[in-house]
């Protein structure tokens, strides 16, 4: 039998403010004491009143922008009631049947288009941790740092076909956080987590409409399975696999399929049951009393748009068509925002004595090949390295000894001008005795001279390289190989 | 039966015996009915009616400080090491967000 798989994603970004949603503790829980970032709203004391942030839902705006949402001109937001003590009031502030952000989409680098439902806006819970004991009853302990952290959810419609699809489109969303700033999206700190909703039907028994799988004549659909404690990007992709591979081998061993909540196991690189789903949940949603009703403008939508930047893909195409770059330099470049930019203003530099595309070429060389290695807290001032990558296209210097430049440079705290100041006047020096130097080189080196009259030119690389190496590099192999050439006439 | 106060217990984590099942059930009807003369009113073509506010008019993002751990652990029965602690079944199906 043949399955299609069938794949939805949530995914829950906690955004960057630095005030809680609906109060004015400070968001950075990250290993700070527990419960010193708590206040009445936190604790659902009575009477406290939540009063929402402007900039989270500026964020969540920003999200659905970037990926082609519409945006509502009118907040409304929900109560979602279950009773956990990672909530104390009892319900989470969510939104229900209107969501800032609808109907979106993403485009894939291979091409296909993930639509996006919705994103709305809504408060994280504490973080609990349970504990077995042997003197008294299992226990959980509650920090509530963590409750009321601005969190977006993105849902997508049921129309990812393939776990790589899913990953790809779990990393263009963390990407597109990043590069609007509006979250770290550090998956393994739990400000990003994915969970995918995974069902396989078979082929040609089933159809989507409007977001919903259907089934075909009298065909009955497969349930889906819910994955959870997804830790990483690559367990993304992990976790869907091997979901589609289980519900396939108990298919077709004939095992009845329920609807459950499983949990990926990233040590043993499985899913685990954790329960069964036999009833659709019951939040008994209604409309938040305590927050009124937000009136959007235009130019509110507007002023936010402007946070816009150019996005990876965009960038991706841009300096493949404007610049010839391959794709995985591209790629590799638009990773990060702050990667980009420095290649786009090297560039820019450059192109004052570069033709454009020469330019694009060396500064994505230099950068994939010398600075993304050397770099590390340290940013290469653009100027200098401008300036080495000019001396060496001008032939002045090899790039052997430009890239040990750098490298002296960076670690030893000197400056790029005036070493290469230096080594230009010691080259001048040496261009005196070359002559020398050269005539050396030919004396000790019978053989090569013979091979070289012989017909053998690739000889003339080596007699460069001897010079070179008795000069220290301080000479400019292009008039090394001319004197060369010369005498050897 | 208008209402199933078994389920409704069920989600807010609170054990009902059999006798305070049968005691509560006719109560908690008696309630709803009262109330849901409400439905009766013909609210057509009548606006929710909901306070508004303008965008621009929300809360800036700025921090400030919250209650001490002490102040914050004050109402809490169980506690350990700055944490709240909960026992029991507390955490039983229901789901995470």
């Amino acid at each position: 039998m043949e399955y299609d798989t069938i794949i939805g994603l949530e995914i829950h970004v906690q955004t960057k403010t630095k005030s809680k949603m609906f109060c004015t503790c400070p968001t950075g829980y990250f290993q700070k004491e527990p419960n010193s970032h708590v206040c009445p709203v936190c604790m659902a004391l009575p009477g406290a009143l939540p009063v929402p942030n402007k900039r989270a839902i500026e964020l969540c705006m920003l999200m659905g922008l970037a990926t082609n949402c519409t945006i509502a001109n009118e907040i409304f937001f929900d109560r979602k009631h279950y009773f956990y003590p990672d909530l104390p009031k009892g319900y989470q502030i969510s939104q229900y049947k209107n969501p800032i952000c609808s109907n979106g989409s993403v485009i894939l680098p291979n091409g296909f288009e993930v639509k996006i439902e919705r994103i709305h806006q809504e408060e994280d819970v504490a973080k609990s941790t349970h504990h077995t004991s042997t003197s008294e009853s299992d226990y959980s302990l509650i920090d509530y740092n963590k409750s009321g952290v601005p969190l977006i959810e993105i849902v997508t419609k049921p129309c990812i076909r393939n776990a790589k699809d899913a990953k790809d489109f779990a990393t263009q969303i963390r990407q597109i956080a990043r590069y609007l700033n509006i979250s770290d999206a550090d998956m393994e700190k739990g400000q990003m987590r994915c969970e995918p909703n995974i069902s396989i039907q078979e082929k040609g028994r089933w159809e989507e409409k409007d977001g919903m799988i259907l089934p075909l004549g009298d065909y009955k659909l497969n349930p889906k399975v819910e994955v959870k404690n997804i830790g990483s990007i690559t367990a993304v992709e992990k976790a869907i696999e091997f979901e589609v591979a289980r519900l396939t081998k108990d298919l077709e061993e004939g095992k009845p399929l329920i609807q459950q909540t499983r949990g990926w196991n990233a040590n043993k690189n499985v899913t685990e049951f954790q329960r069964s789903k036999e009833t659709a949940d019951d939040y008994r949603y209604m409309p938040e009393p305590d927050i009124p009703v937000i009136e959007v403008s235009n130019e509110d939508i507007k002023r936010v748009k402007s946070e816009l930047v150019e996005l990876p893909h965009e960038k991706i195409t841009r300096y493949m068509d404007d610049w010839g770059i391959s794709q995985y330099a591209a790629e590799v470049i638009s990773a990060s925002r702050k990667d980009a930019s420095y290649f786009e203003n090297l560039q820019a530099l450059l192109s004052d004595k570069l033709d454009p595309k020469v330019a694009a070429q060396e500064a994505a060389n230099w950068l994939m090949g010398t600075v993304f290695a050397l770099e590390g807290d340290k940013e290469i001032d653009m100027n200098d390295l401008s300036l080495l990558i000019m001396k060496f296209k001008e032939g002045k210097i090899t790039k052997g000894k430009a890239e040990e430049m750098l490298k002296d440079c960076i670690s030893n705290n000197k400056d790029i001008s005036d070493e290469l100041d230096m080594f230009e006047k010691s080259a001048s020096d040496n261009a005196g005795n070359i002559q020398d130097i050269v005539k050396e080189v030919l004396d000790n080196n019978p053989k090569a001279v013979a091979d070289y009259k012989g017909g053998k030119e690739a000889t003339m690389g080596f007699l460069v390289g001897q010079v070179m190496q008795k000069t220290k590099g301080a000479s400019n192999p292009n008039d090394v190989k001319n004197i060369l050439i010369e005498l050897l006439k | 039966m208008i209402i199933d106060v078994k389920h409704t217990a069920e989600l807010s984590r609170i054990t009902l015996t059999p006798e305070e099942l049968e005691k509560f059930t006719p109560q908690m009807e008696t309630i709803l009915e009262s109330v849901s003369v409400l439905q009766d009113v013909d609210t057509n073509g009548v606006q929710p009616m909901k306070a508004h506010v303008k965008f621009e008019e929300l809360r800036e993002d700025i921090s400030q400080e919250s209650l001490t751990q002490e102040e914050v652990l004050r109402n809490a029965k169980h506690k350990e090491s700055g944490f709240v602690k909960v026992y029991g079944k507390v955490f039983g199906d229901i789901e995470e967000s």
